[in-house]
């Protein structure tokens, strides 16, 4: 009897061929996008009068790319050039033992992917992107050989760096009515990144173990905690310190240290949250079964079974959290979070080279010095 | 005959995950005092078994009475309670391993303290004693401050026991007790459980690997094949056939002594 309905292998093969046509007719829409782009660009070169505005597209244009790539779609499937087909594991393998070369250079059977038909696309592809990028940003290779006048006039007046407000403030750069020195910002931008670390941690800790799949259970009630847990960290990591800073200056003061190090905090807790829990995730579930078989609730659960397998690891990241830091409070007084930053960028508008000099040079040393610290106490712990 | 002490009554397990039957409608029951030895090929469902009497895995069906009570019945709050009647001990020992075998022993307690006092690490003096008696019963008081995994494998299920011994159970699980060690130190672990089940009066469910090691400690054995029971009798009872019916037709029997 003649079967009319596809089998479940064909028509998830059916499934699979659908999904490789619109992975090809995305792709060809984008190497539209990509021709466009330079044509655009380069339309007003040609030397034609009529078109000497940027290229709009005729009423017809869009069905016709639209109709365009999906043709060319079509094309790549039925001859092999098809990327879809690829992602897709949809094309018909050739069966063949492996020779005897292949096993002894221990290659799989096969070419090389770049002499397959669907390497040939990916290449041409990442060609594409590669030239579009290019073209995009408008990269300038000369500018990094031969720098502008003011870099030159900037190199030559910061050496050698001029120290004289290391300790003694210097009375031109002065915030909120009190002068500064390097020195004491350089402290003050330590203890944004110290308070930053510390409060995210303690806030992360116990945040983690409810965004940990392991410890809150299957129940409904379980399933909603980690998941507002969970959301809070990934939306919260996803925002940029940066652009905390830049909320925080506005809601307290633009260039208040607070600004700073909410911004690092709120941005700590997330990340260090979303890392804790992952730990928490990966433990060994043996000590956890042993602490539930005593008659042992959650709390305990977690106190004796799940702390002591991760607070090495939790050390380790909260460390790493704290270079993070020194290095962001340096510089995010350029969005109004304060600190050293501010008079970095005081120097920079006002052209003091030699003084900002020595700013950058304590900048680096500090940082170096923070890093070097951690990385020695990380060791220690692992 | 008295009251049983444990009474399985048509315990089934499924495993939403792969659809697994783990269980297929077990019944069985236990007297206070015995030592019984659950064998099996592995996947029969031993383990499956064990963790269903303290549920630690919720059963599907049926229902298990210990002691006359239905704890398939009871709220998670009172089965908390209720596991501090029953000991048990793992395969892989499942200790703390950064943490002192005291501290190990300690948490054979936390189901007896409030949280409050658990939580900042305190406990009673008496506690403390305790530990150091029973670490002193299974050979191990002069370790009582080494990080557990400085321990040799038998050491550690040595605190495991010792640990299990903390909560003065009634009902001692023990999930595959000696299979991570070699034959000598697994008599050393299973002569501390006998002793157990002698001395201190605790009902003992083993699972074990080794028929040798079922017939040398167990006084009634049961088998699972698939899930199923498929033997319930005295360890002499199990002859060639029986073997063969429970480990299939290719198995030969192993001595360990
Ligand atoms: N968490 C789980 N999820 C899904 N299936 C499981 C799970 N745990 C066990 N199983 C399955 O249940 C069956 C019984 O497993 P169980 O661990 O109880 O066997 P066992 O007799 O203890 O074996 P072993 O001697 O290897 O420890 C096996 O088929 C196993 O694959
Ligand atoms: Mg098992």
């Amino acid at each position: 009897m003649a079967r009319i309905w596809p089998t479940k292998l064909d028509r998830d093969r059916l499934r699979r061929r659908f999904v490789a046509l619109l992975l090809d007719w995305m792709s060809w829409g984008y190497v539209a996008y990509g021709v466009m782009y330079f044509l655009n660009d380069y339309w007003w070169r040609i030397p034609l009068e009529r078109f000497y505005t940027t290229l709009t597209l005729p009423p017809w244009g869009w069905p016709a790319a639209v109709l365009g790539t999906l043709a060319m779609a079509v094309i790549c499937q039925v001859s092999g050039y098809s990327l879809g087909e690829r992602a897709l594991k949809l094309e018909i393998r050739e069966e063949r033992p492996l020779t005897k070369e292949e096993l002894l250079m221990g290659r799989a059977a096969g070419k090389p992917f770049w002499k397959t038909q669907w390497g040939v696309m990916a290449v041409f592809l990442l060609a594409l992107t590669v030239a579009l990028g290019w073209h995009i940003v408008k990269i300038d290779p000369e500018a990094l050989i031969h720098p502008s006048p003011r870099a030159r006039e900037m190199l030559s007046e910061i050496f050698p760096p001029d120290f004289r407000h290391f300790r003694v403030p210097d009375p031109a750069f002065e915030l909120r009515g009190l002068p500064y020195s390097i020195l004491d910002l350089m402290v003050l931008t330590i203890f944004m990144a110290l308070l930053a670390t510390v409060l995210g941690a303690a806030v992360a800790l116990p945040l983690s173990f409810l965004g940990a799949r392991n410890i809150m259970g299957f129940s409904p009630a379980g399933w909603l905690v980690y998941g507002i847990v969970r959301g809070f960290f990934n939306i919260f990591r996803s925002i940029e310190t940066m652009l905390w800073a830049v909320v925080f200056a506005l809601w307290i003061r633009w260039g208040s240290p607070l600004a700073g190090i909410m911004a690092l905090t709120i941005h700590t807790i997330a990340a260090l949250g979303k890392l804790y829990s992952e730990q928490v995730e990966g433990i060994d579930p043996g000590p956890v079964e042993a602490v539930v078989a005593a008659g042992g609730n959650r709390i305990e659960v977690v106190r004796y079974a799940v702390l002591p397998q991760v607070i090495p690891s939790f050390w380790a990241f909260t460390l790493y959290r704290w270079d993070i830091n020194v290095r962001m409070s340096t510089v995010i007084a350029l969005v109004g979070g304060g600190g050293i930053g501010d008079m970095l960028f005081y120097y920079k508008n006002e052209g003091k080279w030699a003084l900002l000099g020595a700013v950058v040079i304590t900048i680096v040393a500090v940082v170096w010095a923070m890093d070097y610290l951690s990385g020695r106490l990380r060791e220690r712990i692992t | 005959m008295a009251e049983p002490y444990l009474v399985v009554e048509h315990l089934t397990k499924v495993y939403e995950r792969g659809h697994v039957v783990a269980l297929k409608d077990v019944s069985f029951e236990v007297q206070k005092g015995e030592f019984l030895v659950i064998i099996g090929l592995s996947g029969s469902g031993k383990s499956t078994l064990l963790r269903c009497i303290n549920r630690l895995i919720e059963p599907t069906k049926g229902r298990i009475f210990i002691d006359g009570v239905e704890i398939t019945k009871l709220s998670p709050r009172q089965m908390r309670k209720f596991r501090r009647k029953i000991g048990m001990i793992f395969q892989h020992f499942n200790l703390i391993k950064r943490a002192t075998v005291m501290t190990n022993v300690l948490t054979g307690r936390l189901g007896y303290n409030p949280t409050w006092m658990t939580l900042l690490g305190i406990f009673p003096r008496s506690d403390r004693e305790l530990a150091l008696k029973n670490l002193e019963r299974v050979g191990l008081l002069e370790k009582a401050y080494v990080r557990a995994d400085e321990l040799s494998g038998g050491q550690q299920q040595r605190v495991g026991i010792a640990r299990a011994l903390m909560q003065e159970p009634e009902l001692l699980l023990a999930d595959e007790p000696v299979s991570a060690l070699d034959p000598a130190t697994s008599h050393s672990v299973m002569q501390y459980i006998e002793q157990m089940n002698r001395e201190d009066g605790v009902t003992v469910l083993a699972s074990l690997h080794f028929l040798s090691l079922a017939r040398r400690y167990g006084t009634r054995i049961i088998a699972l094949k698939d899930g199923e029971l498929v033997f319930d009798g005295a360890p002499e009872e199990i002859d060639d056939r029986k073997f063969k019916e429970i480990y299939g037709e290719e198995a030969e029997e192993v001595e360990i002594r």
